[in-house]
């Protein structure tokens, strides 16, 4: 079979048409000339017709061929050499897809088995001139000789990580940029569709891939627990599902060791399982499914803080402020207490408003100075502004507010902001908030906001935020302000707040800040691994400008094949200049004979 | 001094009209003669001239020069012996020139040629007559030896204007009638006409006893092709017409004008008819100098 390293120039190909083109152009219309001895053209003519008829055509082949030869040799064509043993020295990079989906069973074998085997078997073919590399789904390519890769191969797990194709053939071109022996990727997987991504391979593209029906799956997509931390007596955790199956299957859910709670699910729905109430802590949320042919997704892990609602001391007098913490604790999201002072500087917890008589405004500065707070409300600013949408708070007009001011960076402790200016800040154990909570001042009392922003404000944002952060293995995750450390069942990585984190294992991560528990990073399966149906053939050469797609079982004869490939730009070219000898040896002739 | 029978044809057109071109062509050519074309035929003394460089010595009058110290020829008057009837082509293909930037039309060429011939004969009192023809016989000038006669030569072939198509052997014909003792037929023609027939009337003429001398007026343009890419050539007697490519068809065409030029000289020399060849860029002393010889050579 006739391979192009340049397709697109067989475009080209339009123009050997050019001779018969400017052939029939020429045709058209010559010039007429008055010229007495025409008897001598027409015996001359009479004689020589038929021969010269012959040579134009041949002219015009010969033409004809020169261009198409030129074209076909530009193209980089490539056949198949059969029949040759061995192959040239040649530069093999070998994308064996290990990540989680591999672990799907098929036919009563992991499909990594069989993606192992066709490895191997390419691997076999390897001689001590080849360059090899092996890239899993840790992305990282490992070269070696032969024997060192197949080791490598057989003691290759399959890793909870998801593989990006396109990514990895990207990657294996690079790899391969550098080398003057003539290269070839070839990709082991189960093509996934979820995992096949555009990538413009620059070395010819072999994809092996798994015959045979694909595997039908339903796996946990997340795990939802709500806003945190939860009240002791329990909470609601939310299961999406996804797959392919369209059959119902249960779904359990439980916090620790605690007895389960169970419902039916489907693939692309989500079941909401009530959890009962558990003592103050963090708590892992496992969500099941009952065992399929991929084991990975049937379990997800989540993270719960439970802790009691705040007890809030809620300043007298200020209508909206008395009006949210009637409704908080007739709903039961607060207590009464001292816990939380709200509107005022308190001893502890503290969420100050700036006051309503700004001749005040001196005094409460200076007992935030004493309190060491880094924040103070600065100069009242009366331009229309609107709070930046977020999780703290969402789009709320603001009408007054005053300038939040810290002579520090300001930019650890915001909360929110309005206008791109601090609206809502911490420091320590205060709250501070740029606006009075008065409609005069801002749209947010008089809004559907109000209870959950107060309630945010008062049990997450006064009490410490809990950050609950979730990613998949070897996808970054930016870890929270302050965060120092990361911890996973006995295992400890030094960290620091703002920086992105690639876990490598599944798990419940907790991020630590010091001796504080700050929050918790769940490492699942990615969701799209779930989809286990892999893409058709021709949609990868579609992505994947002319890989060849073949069997898994003929991966090994496949590979290489660039090495046992000839090269037929020489013969063309051979072609090309024997045409364009051959043209100008007969229109010589033709001249001298005509 | 320029001689005016060795200059370009056509720069020798620009000089003036037929009259005055061709004196000067015939003054040059006569001056220029290393060999006199009068020999053989019986001369007595008729007058002294200045002596021209190329002059015979033999012709230098010694006495003179032992005299006045200056050199001056012997020229000799002929008896008028000859009667040349002179037969020119005047059908359409003869009006066609090449180049016409350079050069003259065939038969602008062909008239000052007869001109200049008639005036060298009538000078040697000799007699010299014109039929002019294209598809019929045009005019026919009777010959005569008088000096007046060659106006008379010149007005009828400035009249004689390019016709349609070719026929010469009527007007070949026609020269019997004109030529009733042995005399000299002066064919100038492109010869594009019809071989046979041409070829039979001459035949004829030469069967008769006259001494036949056929120009062949070609233009250069006639003898090698050129042209742009692709042509459509066509006769502007005939009307026929053919496309080619000039530049892949030029030798064939050349080894083919070869063929041709060839056939008819061995057809002629076959039947004891003196040929030649003119293009209408040679010179008008050059072909003279043929014309004037070529018939004793055949004979």
């Amino acid at each position: 079979m006739i391979g192009f390293l340049h397709p697109w120039v067989l475009a080209g190909l339009v123009a050997a048409g050019i001779p018969i083109l400017l052939h029939l152009i020429a045709r058209r219309q010559p010039p007429t000339v008055m010229f007495p001895a025409v008897r001598y053209l027409l015996a001359t003519t009479q004689e020589h017709q038929k021969r010269l008829k012959l040579q134009n055509w041949l002219l015009l082949l010969l033409r004809t061929l020169l261009i198409a030869a030129l074209v076909l040799a530009a193209a980089g064509p490539t056949v198949r050499l059969t029949g040759v043993p061995g192959h040239a020295p040649s530069a093999l990079v070998i994308v064996l897809d290990n990540s989680a989906s591999s672990a799907a069973v098929s036919g009563g074998s992991p499909r990594l088995m069989l993606l192992k085997a066709a490895a191997r078997g390419a691997l076999a073919r390897a001689t001590a001139n080849d360059a090899l590399w092996l890239i899993g789904a840790d992305l990282v390519p490992r070269r070696g000789a032969a024997a060192e890769l197949r080791a490598l191969v057989d003691s290759l797990e399959v890793s909870p990580a998801r593989l990006d194709l396109g990514e990895a053939i990207s990657l294996a071109s690079g790899v391969l940029a550098t080398e003057t022996r003539p290269g070839e990727i070839l990709v082991v997987s189960d093509l996934q569709a979820t995992a096949v991504t555009a990538a413009t391979p620059t070395a010819p593209l072999i994809v092996a891939r798994p015959g045979g029906p694909g595997v039908r799956n339903v796996g946990i997509a997340s795990v939802a627990t709500g806003p945190q931390p939860w009240a002791s007596d329990g909470g609601r955790v939310v299961v999406a599902l996804v797959g392919d199956s369209t059959l119902p299957t249960p779904v359990s859910a439980r916090l620790g060791e605690r007895p389960p709670r169970q419902a039916l699910g489907r693939a692309g729905g989500a079941v909401a399982l009530s959890l009962p109430g558990v003592p103050g802590g963090w708590w892992t949320v496992t969500a099941e499914l009952d065992a399929d042919e991929f084991r990975l997704d049937d379990r997800r892990t989540g993270i719960v803080r439970v802790a009691p609602v705040a007890r809030a001391d809620c300043v007298a007098g200020d209508r909206y402020i008395t009006a949210a913490c009637d409704v908080l604790e007739a709903n039961g999201r607060i207590a009464r207490g001292s816990e939380v002072s709200v509107g005022k500087l308190g001893g502890g917890l503290s969420i100050v408003f700036p006051p309503a008589d700004a001749a005040e405004l001196g005094a409460v500065n200076r007992a935030l100075e004493r309190r060491g707070v880094a924040w103070r409300f600065g100069s009242m600013r009366t331009d229309v502004a609107a709070t930046d949408s977020g999780p703290f708070v969402g789009r709320h007009r603001v009408t007054v507010r005053y300038a939040l001011e810290t002579p520090g960076s300001g930019r650890t402790g915001v909360l929110a902001t309005a206008s791109g200016s601090p609206w809502a800040v911490r420091s320590g154990d205060v709250v501070l908030v740029a606006s009075r909570l008065d409609p005069e001042w801002t749209a947010l009392p008089v809004s559907a906001e109000f209870m959950p922003f107060m309630d945010r404000l008062i049990n997450r944002a006064a009490r410490g935020e809990v950050a609950l952060v979730e990613t998949a293995p070897g996808l970054p995750a930016a870890l929270p302000d302050l965060v120092s450390e990361v911890r996973l069942a006995g295992r400890a990585w030094r960290a620091e707040g703002g920086e992105l984190f690639r876990p490598s294992g599944l798990g419940v991560h907790y991020l630590v800040a010091g001796t504080d528990t700050v929050g918790a990073l769940s490492v699942n399966v990615d969701p799209r691994e779930s989809v286990l149906e892999s893409m058709a053939d021709r949609q990868v050469r579609r992505l994947w400008r002319d890989a060849r797609v073949v069997e898994l079982g003929a991966a090994a004869a496949e590979a290489f094949s660039s090495g046992a490939r000839g090269d037929l730009r020489g013969p063309l070219l051979w072609l090309a200049l024997a045409c364009g000898v051959g043209e100008v040896l007969l229109a010589t002739v033709r001249r001298s004979t005509a | 001094m320029t001689r005016l029978d060795l200059l370009d044809p056509f720069e020798v057109a620009r000089l003036g009209g037929l009259e005055v071109t061709t004196k000067g062509v015939v003054e040059g050519f006569l001056t220029g003669l290393h060999r006199s074309p009068r020999r053989g035929f019986s001369v007595e003394f008729a007058e002294h001239r200045m002596y021209q460089p190329g002059d015979e010595l033999r012709y230098v009058d010694w006495k003179i020069l032992g005299r006045n110290d200056r050199l001056y020829v012997k020229q000799f008057e002929e008896e008028t012996n000859l009667r040349a009837m002179l037969v020119l082509d005047a059908s359409r293909s003869m009006a066609w020139t090449g180049s016409p930037e350079t050069l003259l039309p065939k038969l602008d060429y062909a008239r000052r040629l007869l001109a200049a011939l008639s005036l060298v004969l009538l000078r040697q009192h000799d007699a010299a007559g014109l039929i002019t023809f294209d598809d019929d016989v045009r005019s026919i000038t009777p010959p005569r030896s008088r000096t007046t006669h060659w106006h008379q030569l010149l007005r009828v072939l400035a009249g004689a204007k390019a016709g349609q198509g070719t026929a010469a052997e009527p007007a070949l014909r026609r020269v019997v009638e004109q030529l009733r003792r042995r005399g000299l037929v002066v064919f100038v023609s492109d010869l594009l006409l019809d071989r046979d027939l041409a070829l039979t009337a001459l035949r004829f003429l030469r069967h008769r006893g006259h001494q036949v001398l056929v120009l062949h007026i070609m233009d250069p343009g006639e003898v090698t092709l050129s042209g742009p890419s692709e042509v459509r050539f066509e006769d502007p007697e005939s009307r026929d017409a053919v496309v080619l490519r000039p530049r892949d068809w030029a030798n064939a065409y050349e080894a083919t004008v070869s063929g041709v030029v060839a056939s008819w000289r061995a057809a002629c020399r076959r039947h004891g008819i003196a040929y030649h060849r003119v293009l209408t860029n040679t010179p008008y002393g050059d072909v003279l100098r043929e014309a004037l010889a070529l018939p004793r050579r055949a004979a």
